[in-house]
């Protein structure tokens, strides 16, 4: 006779504790150890907790499918949800998660297309220096460069820069394109390859390796003599003064020509080609073609190199006496409090995690951010005292800007003298410290708000061509000179006086946050809503107006790139 | 080193089909079995798309004779095992030892899930509205249930305790329904 029948009513009041909050993710650490405890114990139980699971399942499979809710404050989520694949499709991303990213990338695209600037004024007083917007069109991407350069008369490409149909020219080194249907070709300097869809390119001459992915199978690449379709995996092609040769490292690949039949090249096979005449195998090995993988340990060489420049600046940074707050989100330190690394070493100004995640930062796999995606995430701080400037800079990664305001540094209840550091949805980044919370807001209709402030933007500096993309972004609020500094990877993009008027000396933070707001004085979702959809880094604030040169010399500094 | 070609690559496609057809035949009971070893969803999700390469990679090796979901088990498992040891120590995972007799006696329990599945669709079907409401809030992806009792003007205590109750409820009606006859 089973002495253990498996219903739920045979746990005790404990054990249905711990499952209610194992199923709900708010267990706590010492209940879990327990519980598991009585899992080793208890078949019974185990038993149990599977049939709860598979509820778990069932109900999040069933319910979800279903129908979705139409509460307001969830519209506000819909932006994301619009883009996610759907989890009974998200396996096949599986196969080349960079041609699932490409697609998403490519909805994005399209998207963007609709989004145009807004053609509002700046303020009086605005000065511009930014250049022209990268545009979010095409159909692939600038993937790692390694020591590459460029010929004198053609683009300076970027890693991450968006491909359209063009003429991409190489003058040495090597570099990464990522074709949305996931094939990713490295090219060898000097090379010029031009682009003609996600499906298709042309090497007209440089060395080049080609991985396709089974989604991304039937990729062209067109040599000047023979057109190239591969049939999965990966080969290499190389122009170099007239000669053709071609390679197959994995997988197979079709040749055709005009006028002749289709030809299948089989894994090893090797062929010079011709533009007349049949193509002539060679031996495999002859050619060198670009390695992606030893890109790959390169890369991990010199993000390790770049990591620990990096360590120094930090050590050294921590030094300086003006730091306010200085939070690095290194994992190793992230135990529900980042450490204040500003020095000396205050502990009362450590920054307290609420749900936002330690994720991979700008070194992968050496250090980690922080990433505030979910609607609840923050870093929460107290900061007594009075100041007489600001100055703000971290190193953000912005996935996409799905709120009104997405906030960086946002004082709690944003009373006279405190500061918002945050970028509105078209990309301007805002800098605003309230002038008087007691009078009214010259701008507000009813003439009853008291919020007697004004906000200093910057142009655009973010599009959603940029997503994913690691930049340093900083903002000085200057009573001593009169103005307001906003700066993208150490350049000024824009300064703006502050007016008489809006004239405040006495500065303060007090309570605050970074990644959220948690205090927004209107209920409208779209407005309460303020997580910053993305990473951060590192977030410095120090409590003097650092000018032009010192903060171009912290963006290199923090960089830390030695290229 | 060429050779003509009659159609393109037929062999390997028509395998691919084959896989595809079997593995989204399954897929729902494997993210099931995955589910139950880790502590949510991302994370299962995570495992299951590593264990439909993995097993797409291995399909060669795969002997039809043996029960494809068994299959899917014994490489989920083992995804399972290698996910949870590359995560952070942190994290509130099931030590080594509970995962892997969770997967071992779940794997004998695949027939007795989807009894449990039939039976909790019909007592869905009897479940006030309002209730069903709840369930849907508490259970759409992303949604955090502490964000949400906040947006509700509850407690999330209060949230949970309610959430606690209705699965209690449904477990108590599936586990009668199994027992009425007609249900192994």
């Amino acid at each position: 006779m089973n002495m253990e029948p498996t219903q739920f009513k045979h746990l005790s009041a404990e054990e249905q504790d711990w499952l209610d909050a194992y199923l709900n993710g708010t267990i706590e650490r010492e209940a879990f150890e327990a519980l598991q405890e009585r899992m080793l114990e208890r078949p019974a139980l185990r038993a149990i907790m599977r049939r709860y699971l598979a509820l778990d399942h069932h109900l999040q499979n069933d319910l979800t499918a279903a129908n979705a809710t139409t509460e307001p404050w969830l519209a506000a989520e819909a932006p994301l949800n619009v883009v996610k694949p759907k989890r009974q499709q998200r396996w096949l991303s599986g196969w080349a998660p960079m041609a699932a990213a490409a697609a998403l990338a490519f909805f994005f695209g399209l998207a963007i297309m609709h989004w145009g600037t807004p053609a509002t004024q700046g303020p009086e007083g605005f000065e511009t220096a930014a250049g022209e917007q990268p545009s979010a069109r095409g159909f692939a991407v600038v993937g790692r460069l390694f020591d590459a350069t460029w010929p004198d008369q053609g683009t300076q490409h970027r890693e991450g820069d968006t491909l359209e149909a063009e003429v991409f020219r190489l003058a040495a080194g090597t570099a990464e394109i990522q074709f949305f249907c996931g094939a990713t070709m490295t090219v060898e300097g000097p090379a010029e390859i031009a682009l003609k869809s996600a499906w298709e390119a042309s090497c007209n001459e440089g060395a080049v390796r080609v991985r396709v992915p089974p989604a991304a199978r039937g990729f062209k690449l067109h040599a000047p003599s023979t057109e190239i379709v591969d049939l999965g995996t990966e080969f290499g092609l190389s122009v170099r003064g007239g000669k053709e040769q071609v390679e197959v490292f994995d997988g197979k690949i079709a040749l055709q020509r005009d006028g002749d039949d289709r030809s299948i090249l089989n894994k090893g096979g090797a062929l010079g080609l011709n533009a007349s005449g049949a193509p002539i195998p060679t031996a495999a090995g002859a050619v060198a073609f670009p390695d992606a993988d030893r890109n790959g340990s390169r890369a991990a060489v010199q993000r390790a190199t770049d990591f620990e420049h990096w360590t120094t600046h930090r050590d050294a940074l921590a030094q300086d006496p003006r730091l306010l707050l200085y939070y690095t989100f290194e994992r190793d330190k992230i135990g529900g409090l980042i450490p204040n690394l500003a020095t000396p070493r205050n502990p009362e100004l450590d920054g307290a995690v609420v749900l936002a995640e330690p994720v991979d930062g700008r070194w992968q796999g050496l250090k980690s951010a922080l990433e505030f995606r979910r609607p609840g995430s923050r870093v929460r701080v107290n900061v007594p005292g009075e100041f007489a400037a600001f100055t703000f800079a971290a190193w953000v990664r912005i996935d996409s800007l799905d709120r009104w305001y997405n906030a960086l540094f946002m004082a709690d209840s944003y009373e006279t003298g405190e500061p918002h550091w945050q970028i509105q949805n078209d990309g301007k980044m805002i800098l605003s410290v309230m002038v008087d919370d007691a009078r009214p807001d010259p701008k507000a209709k009813d003439g009853a708000t008291m919020r007697f402030q004004h906000l200093y933007y910057s142009p655009p500096m973010w599009d959603q061509s940029m997503s994913g993309q690691w930049m340093h972004v900083a903002s000085v609020f200057d009573p001593v000179n009169a103005q307001v500094s906003h700066y993208v990877n150490g350049k000024r993009i824009s300064r703006e006086k502050i007016l008489p008027k809006f004239m405040i000396k006495t500065l303060r933070i007090g309570n605050a946050e970074a990644g959220n707001w948690g205090q927004p004085f209107r209920e409208d979702p779209t407005f309460a809503i303020r997580n910053l959809n993305g990473r951060m880094d590192e977030l410095a604030v120090f409590k003097v107006a650092l000018g032009d040169d010192e903060i171009a010399r912290l963006f290199e500094q923090s960089r830390a790139q030695q290229r | 080193m060429t050779e003509h070609e009659p159609a393109p690559n037929p062999q390997e496609d028509a395998r691919y089909e084959v896989f595809v057809k079997k593995f989204a035949h399954f897929e729902a009971d494997v993210r099931r079995f995955v589910r139950s070893l880790l502590p949510n969803w991302t994370d299962a999700d995570e495992v299951v798309q590593q264990t439909a390469i993995v097993m797409w990679r291995k399909f060669d090796q795969y002997d039809p004779e043996t029960h494809f979901m068994k299959w899917a088990c014994v490489i989920a498992r083992f995804e399972a095992l290698a996910y949870r040891r590359k995560m952070a120590r942190d994290r509130l995972v099931f030590r080594e030892d509970v995962l892997e007799l969770m997967a071992d006696e779940g794997v004998e329990e695949i027939d007795q899930r989807d009894a449990e599945h039939a039976a909790l669709e019909s007592c869905m079907s009897d479940l006030p509205e309002k209730s069903r409401q709840l369930l849907t809030l508490a259970y759409t992806q992303g949604v955090k249930v502490k964000e949400l009792a906040e947006e509700a003007g509850s407690s999330a205590e209060a949230f949970y305790m309610r959430l606690n109750r209705l699965r209690r409820q449904l477990m108590t009606c599936v586990e009668s329904k199994l027992q009425q006859p007609g249900h192994a």
